[in-house]
């Protein structure tokens, strides 16, 4: 049970607000896409457009085919599974998952043994005639996504789906559910602001900022080759070097560079923290005294001072061994490969 | 002494409380014509006579069907209308809001005039019909504003959530948003019983020969002080103090554990 | 997103309760509000738009005087019911167990379900000349001759004042106890004195809800029939009471209405001037 999804030219306005603007989206069959951004960048309507509980001002959604734009939520081929897991309280687990096949007029039993199945994939079969109450953050969330694929839809659409659990517990269910989408071969549609999480569980990402799509791709093209400033930033920390672009290359404090660049003019430059070490790479930003480190376990954070711009300072992981101390001068370097230019905006 | 006086406090109140309802009590087992000291007693006599009282018996029954009908059609309009301001833009929600609830902040004796005067002129008939209509006026407000208070944001997404599982609207009321809001519902009822049981002066304007229970006392009282009203009362107070501690040790105690 | 389906399916599920408010309440009191500018010829009613009844509230005494005489007694009532529940809301919330205090709260407000006419006649035995109290008294040798206690306004603001303290306690008690108790260790950590805390912070803090509770109070009192009726005894009347002999004994509708109106201008006056801190929808 799986289709493709496709959105054109998508307008809405609440008012005289606009939440989307100009989307235009493939998703494939089975694949498992994240809408990523801030609060309001319009992810949670999209998704709202493509589960029905929104009609859009303008565009389409056609899903497995069929022109599914103006359709109710309930004769969708989609179910959401909800940000609060909105699990009905007064039934049990084993009714509120087969709540859809009720409705779809299934019979008792056969809907108690469906259910039961779905449960027993989510790791909750014993727990049947349990109420949702009973349950932790992460057993509830695990019962939406069970109730939300009973009635194996084509096109699974997450809210938050694990914003509400501790971090740790976070990690565990993204992998949780990577594996049980691979199981099931349903198109996934998760929706969510942690970059982290879009990371570790999408084939691809799709960026959200003010109504439009900024970026697409895969989770490495995008961290590495942003398409858009905002993009670059909202994947994870970066470094912003003030340059100009000319004729002849790319003006920066540490010298021309050749890089791929945007139109002439004033633009940004954007490093990685993590781009910036100590060994010889093909960019050499000269010594930089360093103002002050912090332990991560995973590496050492500093804040660079380079000679070349005292007015800049740059953030850089470093490899966790040796601790620099303040005022320490470090020479360091960058790889040309993941740095990225953009034009400012006018 | 500071410590004692809180204690003393409670003490003096609990008095104060208890003093009306304890006479009441005691001097329904009165052995003689008048419920003032000194009691002689205890006996059984008063209780026998008010059991055997068609009149009485015929008004508490009126009672229990006043507030049985009136009740479910209080909590039946007070939530159908929470339901369609809570689940739907209307234009002008907040005026219509302020007119179900406007006969909360009017006189029980105004609800009541209001409607004498229109029944008098439309030349109808007073009957238990009336003063139902009448109860039903004072309690729809409180139905309603219970039940919309409790329409939160959880049982819209449960409701969401069926509708896209496939629940058509019945089904969604049905199976999704009347278990949910079961307690407030409850409470709704159960509140509606207690206002329209004990209600007076809307039932004693506008009921003519079938009287509720509190009409039947009131005319029993003007003949003055009795042991039967002391017997009278004290059943009344039995029965609703049962009805409270049975729903405090059963249905609140277990909603909250 | 909301289509004109939706909104007639919205107006569908409102339109009984609103269709029944209007019918059984809004029409009555505009029909009310026309009945007060009647007249009454004799046992005719003559309808037009003649002030005469509001105009004999200004001239007749006995009708002066039962609107003071209302207004008098629910203020007290007010006054009274709030100062004695308080300290009563206050000592079970703080000073009572947290065990306890579901018990303590619960007596504290079960006479509150004996029957509202059975209640003021309960109040009748014990104020009575032969009542438990005087003889109590006697007993005792306090007093020498039984005092005249009940069919006074000391028997009808002493009846109203058990209902509403019982009403009161369970409000204010609600209040005190959904404050956070950060807010007193607070202002105990700041150095305030216990009733510095209680001046500065839980009075302002639950004064929304006392003047609420209060409303409330002062509403229920100036129109009720029953209390005065049982306990005061025919030496003064109230509004309701005036209203009621129109009513029974006259069957002048017209100057019933216009006192029913009056109440509910003297209610609304009330309002507005709570208006600043009611929570109406809290109740």
């Amino acid at each position: 049970m799986t289709a493709p999804v496709s959105l054109s030219r998508l307008n809405h306005w609440f008012g005289t607000y606009q939440a989307l603007d100009d989307i235009n989206l493939e998703i494939a069959a089975g694949e498992y896409v994240t809408l990523l951004g801030p609060s309001g960048c319009g992810k949670t309507t999209l998704l709202s457009v493509l589960g029905g509980f929104i009609a859009p001002s303008e565009g389409s959604v056609m899903i497995g085919g069929r022109d599914m734009t103006r359709v109710v939520p309930a004769k969708r081929p989609t179910t959401t599974m909800f940000q609060d897991y909105a699990l009905f309280p007064h039934m049990s687990l084993r009714e509120n998952v087969g709540f859809g096949l009720r409705m779809a007029g299934m019979g008792r039993a056969e809907r108690d043994r469906k259910a039961e199945a779905q449960l027993s994939l989510v790791g909750l079969g014993d727990d049947a005639g349990k109420r949702p109450h009973e349950l932790s953050g992460g057993q509830r969330q695990r019962v939406a996504l069970a109730r939300a694929l009973a009635v194996e839809p084509d096109v699974l659409l997450l809210d938050e789906p694990l914003g509400a659990l501790d971090l740790k517990l976070r990690r565990a269910m993204q992998d949780e559910l990577k594996a049980i989408q691979r199981h099931v071969g349903t198109t996934f549609v998760h929706v969510t602001h942690d970059q982290e999480e879009a990371m570790a569980i999408a084939d691809r990402i799709v960026v959200m900022n003010a109504g439009r799509i900024e970026d697409e791709g895969t989770p490495a093209r995008i961290y590495r080759q942003p398409a858009s400033l905002f993009a670059a930033d909202f994947m994870g920390e970066m470094n912003h070097i003030p340059v100009h672009v000319t004729e002849h290359g790319v003006e920066t404090p540490f010298g021309r560079l050749q890089l791929p660049a945007p139109r002439r003019g004033a633009a940004t430059l954007c490093l990685r923290p993590e781009a910036i070490g100590t060994t010889d790479a093909q960019i050499t930003l000269g010594p930089a005294r360093v103002r002050d480190a912090a332990f991560f376990g995973t590496h050492i954070r500093a804040h660079l001072v380079p000679d070349a711009a005292p007015d800049l300072v740059l953030i850089a992981h470093l490899p966790p061994v040796d601790m620099p101390a303040p005022d320490d001068v470090l020479v360091i370097s960058a790889a040309a490969d993941t740095i990225s230019v953009f034009a400012k905006e006018p | 002494m500071m410590r004692l006086l809180p204690w003393m406090y409670l003490a003096v109140a609990f008095v104060f409380i208890y003093l009306p309802v304890a006479t009441l009590v005691l001097f329904s087992f009165q052995d003689g014509q008048l419920p003032v000291p000194p009691f002689n007693g205890p006996s059984l006599r008063w209780y026998g006579d008010v059991l055997g009282d068609s009149r009485l018996t015929a008004a508490l029954i009126n009672s229990v069907l006043v507030a049985l009908g009136a009740s479910l059609i209080a909590v039946t309009l007070g939530f159908l209308a929470a339901y369609g301001l809570a689940r739907h833009v209307l234009p002008g929600s907040a005026l219509i809001r302020a007119l179900l609830i406007a006969p909360l902040t009017v006189s029980y004796l105004i609800v009541g005039l209001g409607l004498l005067i229109v029944l008098t002129q439309a030349g109808l008939g007073l009957s238990l019909v009336t003063a139902g209509i009448g109860h039903v006026v004072i309690n729809l407000p409180l139905a309603f504003a219970i039940i919309f208070a409790a329409m939160g944001a959880q049982q819209q997404n449960a409701e969401r959530a069926a509708r896209d599982l496939g629940a058509n609207e019945m089904q969604v009321i049905l199976l999704v948003t009347v278990p949910m809001l079961a307690p407030a519902i409850g409470a709704a009822f159960f509140l509606s019983m207690t206002f329209s049981w004990d209600e007076f002066i809307i039932s004693f304007l506008l009921t003519r020969f079938d009287v509720t229970l509190p009409v039947e006392i009131w005319s029993m009282l003007r003949s003055g002080l009795s042991p039967r009203l002391n017997a009278i009362g004290s059943l009344v107070f039995l029965v609703s103090i049962a009805v409270v501690l049975t729903l405090e040790l059963f249905v609140f105690r277990k909603r909250r554990s | 997103m909301t289509t004109t389906g939706q909104r007639a399916q919205g107006w569908g599920f409102v339109a009984p309760a609103l269709l029944w408010t209007f019918a059984f309440f809004i029409v009555p009191f505009i029909v009310m509000g026309a009945m007060s500018l009647a007249t009454l010829d004799g046992r005719t009613l003559i309808w037009g738009l003649s002030f005469q009844n509001y105009a004999e509230l200004a001239e007749k005494r006995f009708l002066w005087r039962a609107i003071v005489v209302s207004l008098e007694i629910t203020l007290t009532v007010t006054v009274v019911s709030v100062v004695l529940a308080y300290p009563l809301a206050w000592i079970i919330a703080f000073n009572v167990p947290k065990r306890w205090q579901r018990l303590a709260l619960l007596l504290a407000i079960l006479p509150f379900w004996t029957s509202y006419v059975v209640r003021s006649y309960a109040w009748l035995l014990v104020l009575a000349r032969d009542g438990v109290v005087n003889q109590t008294m006697l007993n005792l040798g306090l007093i020498a001759e039984p005092l005249t206690l009940a069919n006074t306004r000391f028997a009808t603001v002493t009846g109203f004042v058990h209902f509403f303290v019982m009403l009161l306690t369970l409000t204010i008690y609600a209040n005190l106890v959904q404050l956070s108790p950060n807010y007193r260790r607070a202002a105990q950590d700041l150095g305030a004195s216990a009733f510095q805390t209680f001046r500065h912070v839980i009075l302002p803090l639950t004064l929304p809800g006392i003047v609420t509770g209060a409303f409330l109070t002062f509403v229920l009192c100036i129109g009720d029939y029953v209390t005065p009726q049982i306990l005061g005894g025919n030496t003064e009347l109230t509004v309701p009471q005036v209203i009621m002999v129109q009513l029974g004994r006259r069957a002048d509708f017209p100057l019933a209405a216009a006192l029913a109106i009056v109440l509910m201008g003297i209610v609304t006056v009330a309002y507005l001037a709570a208006a600043r801190w009611l929570r109406l929808d809290r109740i």
